[in-house]
This record gives C-alpha cells, sequence and structure tokens, in this order.
C-alpha cells in the first residue's frame, strides 16, 4: 500500500475544494432561480411549480448528473485526460441535461393547469410580467396567489435548470478528480448536491417564484450558509482516496 | 409544514437523552461486533446496531418538525443524509489510510455531529431560521444518518474495511438502496403520523419497523455479497423484528383511533 | 454501438418511461400522496372528515427513489453470478414486485398513522379504505418500478449504452426524477381539479375553502379508486408524456450528436430543444390569456 494521508490528500486537491465550493454555490443561486409554488402551487393557488423546493432540485439536477456521468465516461475513455476544457464540456452537457428536465416538466405543468384546470399562468409578486410586459393581476383568480407559469417564472426555471445542473457536474467532475470512481463519485455529489439544496430551500422558505421575486434578495445568505457546508463537505470529500490507491482492485 | 399541533415543544415520555444513549450505544456495539469479529454470523448485528440509530433519528425529526420548518419534512433528513454518507464514508476511508480500521464508525459519527451543529448553526444563525432545537436535532439526524449507513453497509459487506465496502457495497450500487433506505427509515415515521394526535411511542415503535425493513433489503443484498447463509440469518431477524413492531404499531393505532378504528362504514355521525 | 441500435433503445427507453410516469401519477393520486395531500389533511382539522386514502411517503421523489432503488437492487442481487445468475427480466420481475411489497407496507403505516394522528377531528381509521385501495396502489408501484428498473437496466448494461454509474444508483435518480415530475404535473390536476371538483371550473383553489374537499361522489361516498379514473383520463398520461420525453430528449441529443463538433453538438441541441420549449409555453399562454379573458371578480386598475 502506498504511503497515503489527509495531509497529503489535502495539499494534492485543494483545486478541488474550491471546484466543489464553486460547484455548491452554483446549486444554491440556482434552487433561487426555479419557481416552486410549493402544496399551495398544486392546487392552483400560488404561482410557480406545485412541488418542493429539493425535489424539483434535486430532480433536475441529478438528472443532468446521469448526462455528465455519461460524458466524463466517453470523453475519459482509453485513460485520456480530463482537463478543464473537456470539464467544460461535461458540465454544459450536465447543465443543458437539467434545463431539459425542469423546461419539460415546467411545460407539462402548465398543460395542466391551462387545459386540466382551465386558468391562464399568472404572477402575483408583480403587476406586469418582466419579460412579455402582459399585465398579471387580472387574470389572478381570487382568493390565490397566482397560479401556472408565466414566461418570467418559465425562464428563471431554465436558468435554475442550467445552474443546478452546472454545479452538480461540476462536483462530481472535481471527485472524479480525486478518487477516479464513479460510484463513490456519484453517491457523494448526490450527497453533496442535497446539502446544497436543502439550506438554500430553508432560505426562501420552501417557495419562490423566480428572479423577479423579491425573496430573491435572500441569496447572498444562502451564498455565505453553502460556502460554509460546501467547504466542509469539500475538505472531507477529497479526503477520500478511491480505493486503487488504497491497495484494492 | 407545521405538525398540525400546537408550535413548541413536543411531548415524550421517553427523553431526547435516552433515545440518542441507546441509539449511539446500540449502533456503535452493534457495528464493532460485527466488523471486529470477522464472523459473517454475526453481521446481522451490526443491522440491529443500524434499526436502533433510525430510532434516534426519527426522534430528533419528531422534535424539530414539530416547529415547521418552512418546507416539507423530508428536506431536513435529506440534509442529514447528504452529510451523513460523506461522514460515513470519511470515517472508513480514515481508518483505512492509518491501518487502524476500528476507529472508522466513531470518526464518522464525531465528524457528521460536527458537521450537523455547523450546518444547524447556520442554518439557525445565517438563514435565521431560529428554531430552538435546530442544531441539537440536526446532530442527532446527521449523527443518526452515519450510523444507519455505517451499519447497514458493515452489515451487508461483513466488514469495516474502506476496500471491501467500497468494492461490494459502493461499486455493485447496493449503497442506494441502503441510503434511501436509511433516509426514509429517519423520515417516514413522523411524516406517517402527522397530525395533532400523534403519539411518541407510536412513531417510535413505527421507527424500529422502518429500520427492520432496511436490515431486510440490506440482508437480501448481503446475500450477493457475503454468503447465503449471513444473508438469510440478517432477513429472518430483520423480518421477526419488522413483524414484531408493526403489530405493536397496529395495536398502537387502535389505541389512539379508538372508537374511530372502524372495518366499515359511512363518514362519522355530525359529518355526514 | 450501431447508431439504429442505439436508437431503437433511445426509443424503447422513452417508452418504459412514458408507461413509467403515468402509472407514478396515478399511484399518487388513488393515495393522495405529495401536494395534493396536505388538503386531505386539513380537510378533517376544518370539519370535514373523509374517506380518501391519506399517505405520504416522505414525499414522492424520495419515495419513488426507494422504490426503484430496492427493485434495482434486488435485481442485481438475483443476477449477480453468486446467486443464482438470473435472467434480467425476471430479475428485474422480482425487484419490481419487492419494491411494490415496500409501498405496500408504507403506504399502510401511513394511512393508518395519519388517520389515528387526527382522532380528535372525528376522522376515523376504516380499514375497507385500507384494503380496497392498497392493492391498486401496489400494482401501480409495481409498473413505475418495473419500467423504470427497466430502463436504468438498459441504460446501465455494458452492451447497451454503458452508463459508468452503478445499476441502483441510476435507478434511484430516475425515480427522484420520476417523483419530482410526478408531483409537479399529473399531481395539480388532482389536487386543483379532483379534489375540489364542486367548485366552479376556470380558477384555482380560493384560500377561504381551503380544506373542503370534494367528499361525495356521484352516487354515495368518494373513494379514492373514483380518483384515479378520473386523473387517468388527462394527469396521468400527462405525466407519462413529461416523464418520456426527458429520458427521450436527453438520451436522443446526447447519444445522436454525441460525436458533432466534438461533443459540444448534443449541448447546442439540448440548448434548441430549450429554446423550443420556451417558445411554445409562450404561445400556449397567450392562448389561455385570449381564450379565458382576465377574471371578472378582478377591481385593480391594471389594464388586462
Amino acid at each position: 500500500m502506498t504511503e497515503i494521508s489527509v495531509g497529503l490528500m489535502l495539499a494534492d486537491h485543494w483545486i478541488s475544494i474550491i471546484g466543489i465550493i464553486i460547484g455548491g454555490i452554483c446549486i444554491a443561486v440556482g434552487v433561487h432561480f426555479v419557481p416552486v409554488g410549493g402544496a399551495p402551487a398544486a392546487m392552483a393557488q400560488a404561482t410557480g411549480i406545485g412541488t418542493g423546493t429539493v425535489q424539483l432540485a434535486a430532480g433536475s439536477g441529478l438528472t443532468g448528473l446521469l448526462a455528465a456521468g455519461y460524458m466524463y465516461m466517453v470523453l475519459s475513455a482509453d485513460g485520456a485526460y480530463v482537463g478543464t476544457s473537456q470539464i467544460a464540456l461535461i458540465c454544459a452537457t450536465g447543465a443543458v441535461g437539467a434545463m431539459i428536465m425542469i423546461s419539460v416538466t415546467m411545460l407539462v405543468g402548465n398543460w395542466v393547469y391551462i387545459y386540466g384546470v382551465g386558468v391562464p399562468p399568472a404572477s402575483a409578486k408583480r403587476d406586469y410580467d418582466p419579460i412579455t410586459g402582459d399585465s398579471q393581476a387580472p387574470y389572478v383568480a381570487a382568493g390565490t396567489v397566482g397560479q401556472g407559469l408565466p414566461t418570467v417564472c418559465f425562464v428563471s426555471g431554465t436558468i435554475g435548470g442550467l445552474l443546478g445542473g452546472l454545479g452538480g457536474s461540476l462536483v462530481y467532475c472535481m471527485l472524479m478528480w480525486v478518487n477516479g470512481d464513479p460510484a463513490i463519485s456519484s453517491i457523494f455529489a448526490i450527497g453533496v448536491f442535497l446539502v446544497n439544496a436543502v439550506l438554500p430551500s430553508y432560505n426562501i422558505q420552501g417557495t419562490i417564484e423566480g428572479f423577479h421575486d423579491p425573496k430573491f434578495k435572500r441569496v447572498p445568505k444562502a451564498i455565505l450558509a453553502c460556502f460554509i457546508a460546501s467547504l466542509l463537505c469539500g475538505i472531507i470529500a477529497v479526503t477520500i482516496p478511491g480505493i486503487a490507491a488504497l491497495g484494492g482492485v | 409544514m407545521s405538525a398540525g399541533g400546537p408550535g413548541g415543544e413536543a411531548v415524550s415520555a421517553e427523553t431526547a437523552n435516552q433515545v440518542d444513549i441507546k441509539g449511539i450505544g446500540v449502533g456503535l456495539v452493534g457495528i464493532y461486533i460485527a466488523g471486529i469479529s470477522g464472523i459473517p454470523y454475526l453481521a446481522f448485528l451490526a443491522g440491529i446496531g443500524a434499526i436502533f440509530a433510525t430510532k434516534m433519528g426519527a426522534d430528533a425529526v419528531r422534535r424539530v418538525c414539530s416547529y415547521g420548518i418552512g418546507t416539507g419534512v423530508p428536506s431536513i433528513g435529506m440534509l442529514a443524509l447528504g452529510m451523513g454518507i460523506i461522514s460515513a464514508m470519511f470515517g472508513l476511508a480514515l481508518g483505512k489510510m492509518y491501518n487502524a480500521v476500528f476507529i472508522g464508525p466513531i470518526v464518522g459519527l464525531v465528524l457528521a455531529l460536527v458537521i450537523g451543529f455547523v450546518v444547524g448553526t447556520l442554518a439557525n444563525k445565517i438563514i435565521k431560521l431560529n428554531i430552538p432545537v435546530m442544531e441539537r436535532c440536526l446532530m442527532e439526524i446527521a449523527g443518526a444518518g452515519v450510523l444507519a449507513l455505517t451499519g447497514l453497509s458493515v452489515m451487508i459487506a461483513g466488514s469495516m474495511d474502506f476496500v471491501v465496502i467500497s468494492e461490494k457495497v459502493i461499486t455493485t450500487g447496493y449503497i442506494a438502496p441502503v441510503f434511501i433506505l436509511g433516509a426514509l427509515g429517519i423520515l417516514h415515521p413522523f411524516n406517517a403520523s402527522l397530525g395533532p394526535d400523534e403519539t411518541q411511542d407510536r412513531t417510535l415503535v413505527h421507527a424500529y419497523s422502518c429500520g427492520a425493513i432496511a436490515m431486510v433489503i440490506g440482508g437480501l443484498c448481503s446475500i450477493a455479497v457475503i454468503d447465503s447463509i449471513a444473508g438469510m440469518i440478517s432477513i429472518v431477524v430483520g423480518l421477526v423484528i419488522w413483524y414484531v413492531t408493526f403489530m405493536g404499531f397496529v395495536k398502537l393505532v387502535k389505541r389512539d383511533a379508538g372508537a374511530g378504528y372502524v372495518g366499515t362504514g359511512l363518514l362519522p355521525p355530525g359529518a355526514m | 454501438m450501431d447508431p439504429a441500435m442505439g436508437m431503437g433503445l433511445v426509443a424503447l427507453m422513452g417508452a418504459a418511461a412514458t408507461v413509467a410516469g403515468c402509472s407514478e401519477d396515478l399511484e399518487s393520486d388513488i393515495g393522495s400522496q405529495s401536494n395534493p395531500n396536505s388538503q386531505v389533511q386539513l380537510a378533517a382539522q376544518v370539519g370535514y372528515p373523509h374517506r380518501i386514502f391519506n399517505k405520504a411517503i416522505s414525499g414522492e421523489p424520495p419515495s419513488n427513489a426507494m422504490y426503484c432503488a430496492v427493485g434495482a437492487g434486488v435485481a442485481m442481487v438475483l443476477m449477480s453470478e453468486s446467486v443464482m445468475s438470473a435472467s434480467p427480466l425476471i430479475a428485474i420481475a422480482i425487484g419490481a414486485f419487492v419494491a411494490a411489497l415496500l409501498n405496500g407496507v408504507f403506504a399502510t403505516t401511513s394511512y393508518m398513522g395519519r388517520s389515528a394522528s387526527q382522532t380528535r377531528f372525528n376522522q376515523y381509521v376504516y380499514m375497507d379504505v385500507l384494503r380496497n385501495q392498497i392493492l391498486s396502489l401496489m400494482g401501480h408501484a409495481y409498473i413505475t418500478t418495473f419500467c423504470i428498473v427497466l430502463l436504468s437496466y438498459v441504460m446501465w448494461n455494458q452492451h447497451l449504452i454503458n452508463h459508468p454509474f452503478p445499476f441502483p444508483v441510476i435507478a434511484l435518480i430516475w425515480g427522484l426524477c420520476v417523483g419530482a415530475i410526478g408531483s409537479s404535473t399529473g399531481d395539480v390536476h388532482y389536487g386543483a381539479e379532483r379534489e375540489f371538483q364542486d367548485f366552479k371550473f376556470g380558477a384555482g383553489l380560493n384560500a377561504a375553502d381551503s380544506g373542503n374537499i370534494t367528499r361525495y361522489a356521484e352516487a354515495g361516498i368518494r373513494s379514492s379508486l373514483d380518483n384515479a379514473w378520473f386523473c387517468s383520463k388527462f394527469g396521468g398520461p400527462a405525466t407519462g408524456i413529461a416523464f418520456g420525453m426527458v429520458v427521450f430528449l436527453d438520451n436522443w441529443r446526447s447519444t445522436a450528436f454525441a460525436e458533432v463538433l466534438n461533443g459540444w453538438g448534443a449541448v447546442l441541441v439540448g440548448l434548441a430543444i430549450v429554446i423550443l420549449l420556451v417558445i411554445y409555453n409562450r404561445q400556449i399562454e397567450t392562448y389561455a390569456r385570449k381564450k379565458y379573458g382576465p377574471y371578472p371578480e378582478y377591481a385593480g386598475d391594471i389594464e388586462a
């Protein structure tokens, strides 16, 4: 068995820690972009997707992770070195995978709102949609705070998917650099992802409409919290070597 | 989501300290006997440790969620398990690196407690959730997560060696059911009993039964990893624990529902 | 791999995903899982006890992730050479069966537990409600798990797509994904429409009516199986299309365009798909605004 110690692992892989922190912050900011209305949205009582923040962010980010994991394997086939430019491609693949997942979900969600429930999408946080300029207030049903996904929420959601997928894939790549084992890296990436998705969802108290929502101003607090949490997770995760380094097969 | 009942301290017959001592004590003892003895037929003891750890986590979820944490019950467990899996594997890997496998579970546990405390402080001080029990409960849930994950992994692999666990549990992917069953074991008991008439003993009996389910599935996986006899022992012990606790749960449901436990019938009088 | 074979596999995965999405949504509608559950839970508290199945298994994504991960784990055990080297189809079928059993256990405990925790509101624990719905829940969970484990197997098998993640981890991720999609799309049809069918069509739930769920059927008292019947007309299939589209589009662009521009082709095609979806969403938004018009109750001074 080769000599390895925690100090040596940290010294060798400090760059991965930075990558994991950046990834974690991307995930945290991404969660703020995803328009989730929580339980009320499922009753067409609030604008946004009718589910929990963490669940949706995890669903999209991890779908992106699957695409990124496949791309990493393709690029590193036959022992090819995975450098910065390859990592850019892997992260872009993951980000787009997450974007596809979240836009399809929002689109079909809107089908259900429009054709199944019979409501026009409208936001109650703004009088006019900041992107299309459409009036919103007259289209909000009585006793509700909006429903469905107007264009601004939709666009915000795709940005959220982009950041979430990017962050998750970056964390995965950084872990692959350390241990080279897709199994360990994927399960740790899921762990880091969940930590960085839950903390921001406490920050927005479970619901947000997107970047036009006043709650979006709370982002700095989540960035600070996730910086510390990712730093801790990163330090721990990069000191776990792959089994090859420990004398396994 | 609020628990539906009045906010604040949850009523409990078994105090948090008692639950924690049992959870950590039985959890560690089980893992150590199973991991150090090297006898595959004792592997099931780690599973029993995991059951007690699950119960400790479920009790912490029960206490923290009675405050209403802004988003659903499950998120807090996902947070804790996310931290837990990294700490658990770090503990085991550290033990291997320094050729002292026996320090693994303890290092993992301590680390999870530290991260739980830090993240709890972050949630309270920076994000300003202001839940008085947040730090302690996150420490407990993360600790329970580590013990449950380590316990089930050791039970499947029959060893505390990181290389063995890595090869037999992580690379094969059995870590996925272990991870999610550990999480659901901690989350489901309180979530399934949500409501103002929730009682601690019912929730905790339910936690045992969820832990036992995880043990049965873990035993099934260990058939492919250790050998079929060790796996069958875990499965049978798990099934027995599950049956006893499930029946206990049904009994407590009958007790709590009182006259409302009916075979069939229309809506209750006054509600038609 | 031969491109035609690759496309065939992607199509197969998309088809399996469509079925899985549909049955996942119906399962959660029968059990009133996920967000519409909050109204079922609230109903008794505001004086409307009911005979609707009330289950919550830690949120839809984690519970589906659990069924799929367990299904894949059991299938993996059966397929491994040290056990019985079972053929994949049989192994996946048995794995899905075990997952369906877990679904039954978790659903039972949450129905009994949640109803018993509302005794003070006169909410009964009906044994016949449990018996009537539980097999239907397990059946739907079986279909969901079978399809997702099957598509994960196709992704993982080294002769097919050869994804580097372990088989159960892939199933876990797809399980999370189908749960997230089901609770965001199909559940709205149940929560906003079927649960409040007494109220006028064309509006969300007025906050003042929270908890006043539809408890009576066309004849007699509404049971959760009726809800699956209703949601299978639109919410379920819509969820199926959503999950099928996610699996198909994502795999299609990464399989068919992997070689274009050193891999950046797949990224660009993905971006193009997203932009198309944004445009299409804008179109149905304007359609709905024109068709339905502003709410007549609106009294503010913003022009519609």
